[in-house]
C-alpha cells in the first residue's frame, strides 16, 4: 500500500464515512479499477490511467444497496454525476466524491478548459487549456469542408460502440443505436445516422471527460465533436451540462416552458 | 456483496487484448478494457466488450453424459471419464494406439494443449494429436519454418502503426482482427501507405490507397509478378539477399515469366496496379505484409506463404522493425496450441517427433518411449475415419460439424467412428454425436495462458465458477491422463503444467504464470532473465540463410463449370467468431448479423434477377443450402463469399475438402458454385 491508498482510505472511510472505495491500482503488471471496503489493502493506488471510474460505478451501481461509495473525480467526473443525479440515476446521499486535480499533461490531452474540482483532495490544479486548435479549425472550415473531414472519420468507424459502453452520461436501457430503423445490421461502417443520433442524444449531458475518444480503436477525434456540439449548446441556449440544478433547456414544453415533473428521461 | 474487476485475455480472435471481468457475487455484468495492456491499449471490438454475454448463457453443459440406448442422459465424472478410458484402452488394444486420434483445442490454453498432446502422445502412445490450426494456418506454420527457420508471426502488433507500407492480403483485418486492423488505420493517418489485395472489398480496404482485386485461387501469380517487376527495376536489396538467403538464382528464374501482361490474364489485375504496389511495397523503408486465412486456406496454401516469404526477403523486408512477414492467427490460442504441440508432426516448441534427440528429451521426461512417426492430420483424419483406420476420437472444444469442409462426408466420417468423446461448453452439433460428453469451463472460469498471435503470452485469471458440475479442461486431462495408467498428469494448477512445459520446449523456457503476469514476454524467451523477443530473425535466420524457395502459380483444385459458374470463397464477419456457439448466444453480436447470407456482385445478381434480401440457393459439388442474398459491389463479379457461422445455412456443406499437399490444410477459399433465385 503507497502513501497515496493510505490517504485516500483516510479520507473515503474515516473523515468522509463511507462503505466502500473504487479507486485504481497497480496489479498484474498493469493498473486497473478496483472496488474495496474499509479492511482491504489493494495495493499501490495510481491516478495516472484515466479509467472512467464513473462508467464503472454505474456498471455495478444496481447490485449495491445502500451502500455510500466513494470514488476518485475529476471535474467531469463530477459533472457526469451531477448529470446522473439530476436524472435519478445516482443518489447525491450514496456517493462520496474524493476530488483529484488533473495534471497538465492529463488537461493538454483532453483539450479541458473546466480542470478543477469543486474541491481538490489529490494533486495540485493546473491551469484550463483554452481551446481545442481542431475544433477552432473545424470551425473555420466550409460547411462542406467539414462534413467531408467528418465523414471520412466517421468511414474509420468498427461499430465497437466503444464510445456509448464507456461513456459516464450513456444510460439508455434500450440504446437508439441498436435500434434496426437508424443503425441496420449492415456490417461497418455504420451509416451516418449512428454518429448524428449519438451526437445529438448527448448534446444537453455530454461532460467532456474524452472517454470517447480514448476509447475509439479507429483514433475518431470523438472529444472535439463533442466539444462543438457543446459550444452551440452554449451559444444557442446558453447552457453547459455538468450543472446539478438547472434542468436540460431541451426538456420543454411547446410553449419552451421547462418540463416540471421530476425528469428521469434520456 | 461482492465486486470484482479481474484481468483477463480475450477469448475470440488471436490479438489478446486484455479486459477486466466485472464480478459481482460471481456473476458476470460486464467488460472493462485495460488501459495500460500494451496491445489493447484500452480499446475492444465489439466482440470484446461482449465477451461476458455467452459465459453465464442457460445452454451451457452443466453436467457429464453418456449415451445410453441412442440417447444422451447425464452421468457422473466417473462414469463418463471411466467410459472414456475403457474404449480409449479398449480401441487402442484392438487396433493400436494409432486408431485414436486427440484434437486439441484453440480456445484452450497453453496448458491445457500441453496436456491434451501428452495425452495422445505419453498416455496413448500416439502422434494423432492436431487441431483446428489445420484449417487455418497449418500452411503458415509448414511455409515460415521452411523460409525463415520460424513458423509464427516475425514482428509484433504495435509494430503495424509505425509501418511505412503494410501489405494486407487475404485477411479482412478490421472485422477479422479489429484491434490490429485499428493499428493498420494509424499507420495509414500518419502516412503510410497500405495496399490490400483481395478479392472482396474489406472495410480496410475502401480506406486504404490501392486496393486490387485478384481472381480467388491466383495469389501466387501475382507475388511472383511483384517480385518480378521489383528485380526488373532493382529495387531488391542486394546486400540482404547476398548475405542472408539462398536460392536467389532460382527465384530469380522462377518469376521470370511472371511478366505484368501475363499475371494480368491469369489474375485479371491491371497491371499498373501490380506495378505500382510492388513499388510502393519496395521502396518503403520499412514495409510489413500481413495475411491470414485467404493465403493459406487453399490447395498450394504452403507455396503461397513461402511466396511471400520470398517477396519480404529480395526487399530486405525481415529482421528489423516494422517489417516481416505476419500471418494474423485467428483464434484466441491458435499460435499457443501449436507451440504446445497440438500438431502429429512436433512436440511443444515445435521440436520434430521424427528427430531423435528431440524424441530422446520428452521419453526422459514422460518415463516412457514415444512414437518416432508423425501422427495424422484432422483432415485426414476424417478421411481414415471413412475407411476405418481411425476408430475413437477425442474432442476438446471444437466443432468439426460446423467448421470442417464438406460437412456431409464428416458427418458420415464421425458416425463411422466406434467411439467418440467431446469436451465442450454448448451442446454443438458434434456433442450430438458423441458418445461422452464432458462439460468444460471456459476462459472466464479459468487460470491459464494464451499466446496471442504476436507470440506474447497472455494470463488468463479466473473469475467465476465454471457452471454445475463443470470442470476447467486442464483437470479433465488430468483426469484421464492418470486413469489411462499414464505417469505425470498429477497437477495442481496450471502454472506447474506451463513450468513442465516451460523446461522441455526452449523456446518457452523462461516463461512462468509469474513472470508473464508481471510483463508482456514474447516467445523466443530462452531463460528465466531474458526478456522475451519482439522481433525474430535480428541480423541471422535460426537456420543459417533464409531459403528463397521458388514457386509457381497452380490452378485451384477446382475450377468453375458452366454448371457451377462462380467461384465460392468463405470468412468471417465482425460480429460472430466461427461456428457460432459464443457469439450467436451473445444478443449484441447477434442483433448485428442474426442470419445467414450470401454476398454476390450487383451486376451478377441483375442477371439472374436477384434483389437485395432476395432467398437464394446456393449449391455445389458438394452440397447446397439456402440463405438471404445481400447484393453488393464489395465483390468482384464471378465470386460470391458466404460467411462459415450460421449452422442453419452452413457454408461448410459446399467447401472442397482438397488438400494442400504439405500442410493437408483444406481449400476453403475455393469452390465452384451454383447461385439460383430460390
Amino acid at each position: 500500500m503507497n502513501d497515496l491508498t493510505k490517504k485516500l482510505s483516510e479520507i473515503a472511510f474515516e473523515e468522509r464515512g463511507a462503505d466502500l472505495l473504487l479507486l485504481m491500482v497497480e496489479r498484474h503488471g498493469n493498473v486497473g479499477p478496483v472496488l474495496i471496503s474499509k479492511a482491504e489493502d489493494p495495493g499501490n493506488a495510481r491516478t495516472d490511467v484515466p479509467y472512467q471510474l464513473v462508467t464503472i460505478l454505474t456498471n455495478i451501481l444496481p447490485f449495491m444497496g445502500k451502500a455510500k461509495v466513494a470514488l476518485v473525480c475529476r471535474r467531469c467526473d463530477e459533472k457526469a454525476l451531477a448529470e446522473l443525479a439530476k436524472r435519478g440515476i445516482v443518489d447525491d446521499a450514496s456517493i462520496v466524491k474524493i476530488g483529484l486535480a488533473c495534471t497538465k499533461e492529463q488537461v493538454q490531452e483532453c483539450r479541458c478548459s473546466d480542470c478543477v474540482p469543486s474541491k481538490v483532495d489529490i494533486g495540485e490544479p493546473s491551469e484550463p487549456c483554452p481551446e481545442d486548435s481542431l475544433a477552432t479549425e473545424l470551425a473555420a472550415m466550409s460547411t462542406e469542408d467539414r462534413a467531408a473531414f467528418w465523414k471520412r472519420q466517421f468511414q474509420k468507424c468498427n461499430k465497437c460502440f466503444g464510445c456509448t459502453v464507456n461513456c459516464p452520461v450513456c444510460f439508455c436501457d434500450d440504446c437508439v443505436l441498436e435500434e434496426r430503423t437508424y443503425t441496420p445490421e449492415e456490417g461497418i461502417p455504420p451509416g451516418q445516422a449512428f454518429h448524428l443520433i449519438r451526437s445529438f442524444h448527448l448534446a444537453d449531458k455530454c461532460v467532456e471527460c474524452g472517454e470517447c475518444e480514448r476509447s475509439c480503436p479507429a483514433d475518431i477525434p470523438l472529444l472535439t465533436l463533442r466539444k462543438m456540439v457543446n459550444r452551440d449548446m452554449k451559444d444557442l441556449f446558453n447552457y453547459t451540462s455538468g450543472d446539478r440544478e438547472r434542468k436540460s433547456p431541451l426538456l420543454t414544453t411547446l410553449d419552451d416552458q421547462p418540463l416540471e415533473d421530476d425528469v428521469h428521461a434520456c | 456483496m461482492r465486486v470484482e474487476h479481474v484481468l483477463t485475455t480475450c477469448p475470440y480472435c488471436g490479438t489478446g487484448c486484455r479486459f477486466y471481468l466485472q464480478v459481482v457475487d460471481n456473476k458476470l455484468i460486464g467488460v472493462v478494457p485495460c488501459k495500460t495492456d500494451e496491445i489493447s491499449q484500452g480499446r475492444l471490438c465489439i466482440k470484446g466488450y461482449n465477451a461476458h454475454a455467452f459465459v453465464q448463457h442457460p445452454d451451457r453443459l452443466t453436467h457429464p453424459m453418456v449415451r445410453d440406448g441412442g440417447h444422451l442422459r447425464k452421468a457422473t465424472w466417473d462414469e463418463a471419464l471411466d467410459k472414456v478410458v475403457s474404449e480409449v484402452k479398449r480401441i487402442s488394444a484392438e487396433h493400436g494406439p494409432d486408431s485414436v486420434i486427440v484434437l486439441a483445442s484453440a480456445k484452450c490454453t497453453n496448458e491445457e494443449n500441453y496436456l491434451f498432446q501428452k495425452i495422445a502422445r505419453a498416455a496413448i502412445g500416439t502422434n494423432n494429436v492436431d487441431h483446428c490450426a489445420r484449417l487455418c494456418h497449418a500452411s503458415t506454420v509448414a511455409g515460415l519454418l521452411m523460409s525463415f527457420g520460424s513458423g509464427a508471426m516475425t514482428n509484433t502488433i504495435p509494430e503495424f502503426e509505425n509501418a511505412d507500407c503494410v501489405l494486407v492480403t487475404g485477411s479482412n483485418t478490421l472485422e477479422a482482427h479489429p484491434l490490429i486492423g485499428a493499428r493498420i488505420l494509424r499507420a495509414h493517418d500518419k502516412g503510410a501507405k497500405i495496399v490490400v489485395v483481395d478479392p472482396r472489398d474489406t472495410p480496410l480496404s475502401r480506406l486504404a490507397h490501392s486496393s486490387i482485386h485478384q481472381q480467388p485461387g491466383t495469389d501466387i501469380a501475382w507475388i511472383n509478378g511483384m517480385i518480378k517487376i521489383i528485380i526488373d527495376e532493382g529495387l531488391h536489396d542486394e546486400a540482404f539477399i547476398r548475405d542472408r538467403t539462398s536460392g536467389f538464382d532460382e527465384l530469380r528464374k522462377i518469376v521470370e515469366p511472371y511478366t505484368p501482361e501475363k499475371v494480368e490474364e491469369i489474375t485479371q489485375i491491371p497491371k499498373q496496379e501490380l506495378i505500382d504496389a510492388a513499388r510502393t511495397y519496395a521502396n518503403a523503408e520499412k514495409a510489413m505484409i500481413a495475411y491470414a486465412m485467404g493465403v493459406t486456406q487453399h490447395s498450394n496454401g504452403t507455396n503461397i506463404v513461402r511466396a511471400l516469404a520470398n517477396l519480404a526477403m529480395v526487399t530486405g523486408n525481415v529482421g528489423r522493425e516494422s517489417t516481416g512477414v505476419n500471418p494474423l492467427r485467428g483464434q484466441c490460442n491458435v499460435q499457443g496450441a501449436c507451440d504446445a504441440g497440438g500438431l502429429p508432426d512436433l512436440f511443444p516448441g515445435y521440436q520434430r517427433v521424427e528427430d531423435a534427440e528431440a524424441r530422446k528429451r520428452f521419453e526422459t521426461a514422460w518415463g516412457r518411449t514415444l512414437p518416432p512417426t508423425k501422427g495424422t492430420t484432422l483432415t485426414c483424419a476424417m478421411k481414415d475415419a471413412l475407411i476405418g483406420k481411425v476408430k475413437a476420437m477425442i474432442i476438446f472444444g471444437e466443432n468439426p460439424m460446423l467448421s470442417d469442409p464438406d460437412i456431409a462426408h464428416v458427418e458420415e466420417a464421425m458416425k463411422e467412428l466406434e467411439f467418440l468423446a467431446v469436451a465442450e461448453i454448448f451442446p454443438t452439433d458434434t456433442t450430438k454425436l458423441a458418445d461422452v460428453v464432458l462439460p468444460g469451463a471456459c476462459y472466464a472460469e479459468k487460470d491459464g495462458t494464451f499466446t496471442s498471435t504476436d507470440r506474447a503470452i497472455r494470463p488468463l485469471h479466473k473469475a467465476v465458477d465454471p457452471p454445475g458440475e463443470a470442470k476447467p479442461d486442464w483437470m479433465i486431462a488430468c483426469e484421464l491422463g492418470k486413469r489411462l495408467g499414464a505417469q505425470g498428469f498429477d497437477f495442481s494448477s496450471p502454472a506447474e503444467v506451463l513450468d513442465e512445459m516451460a523446461r522441455l520446449a526452449p523456446i518457452y523456457g523462461g516463461i512462468s504464470y509469474e513472470r508473464a503476469d508481471a510483463q508482456v514476454l514474447r516467445w523466443p524467451c530462452p531463460s528465466k532473465d531474458h526478456m522475451g523477443t519482439p522481433v525474430l530473425h535480428i541480423g541471422g535466420f535460426k537456420i543459417g540463410k533464409g531459403v528463397l524457395v521458388p514457386v509457381d502459380h497452380a490452378p485451384p483444385a477446382e475450377e468453375t463449370s458452366d454448371e457451377y459458374p462462380f467461384i465460392l470463397t468463405t470468412g468471417r464477419n465482425l460480429f460472430h467468431f466461427h461456428t457460432g456457439t459464443m457469439t450467436r448466444r451473445s444478443p449484441k453480436l447477434e442483433r448485428e448479423a442474426p442470419e445467414p447470407y450470401v454476398e454476390v456482385n450487383t451486376s451478377d445478381a441483375k442477371r439472374l434477377g436477384i434483389s437485395n434480401s432476395d432467398r437464394v440457393r446456393v449449391s455445389s459439388r458438394r452440397g447446397e443450402i439456402a440463405l438471404k442474398a445481400r447484393v453488393t459491389d464489395w465483390i468482384m463479379p464471378g465470386v460470391i463469399f458466404i460467411p462459415f457461422h450460421y449452422a442453419e445455412a452452413a457454408a461448410n456443406r459446399l467447401t472442397n475438402p482438397a488438400l494442400d499437399p504439405v500442410a493437408k490444410i483444406p481449400e476453403f477459399k475455393v469452390c465452384a458454385a451454383q447461385l439460383k433465385k430460390a
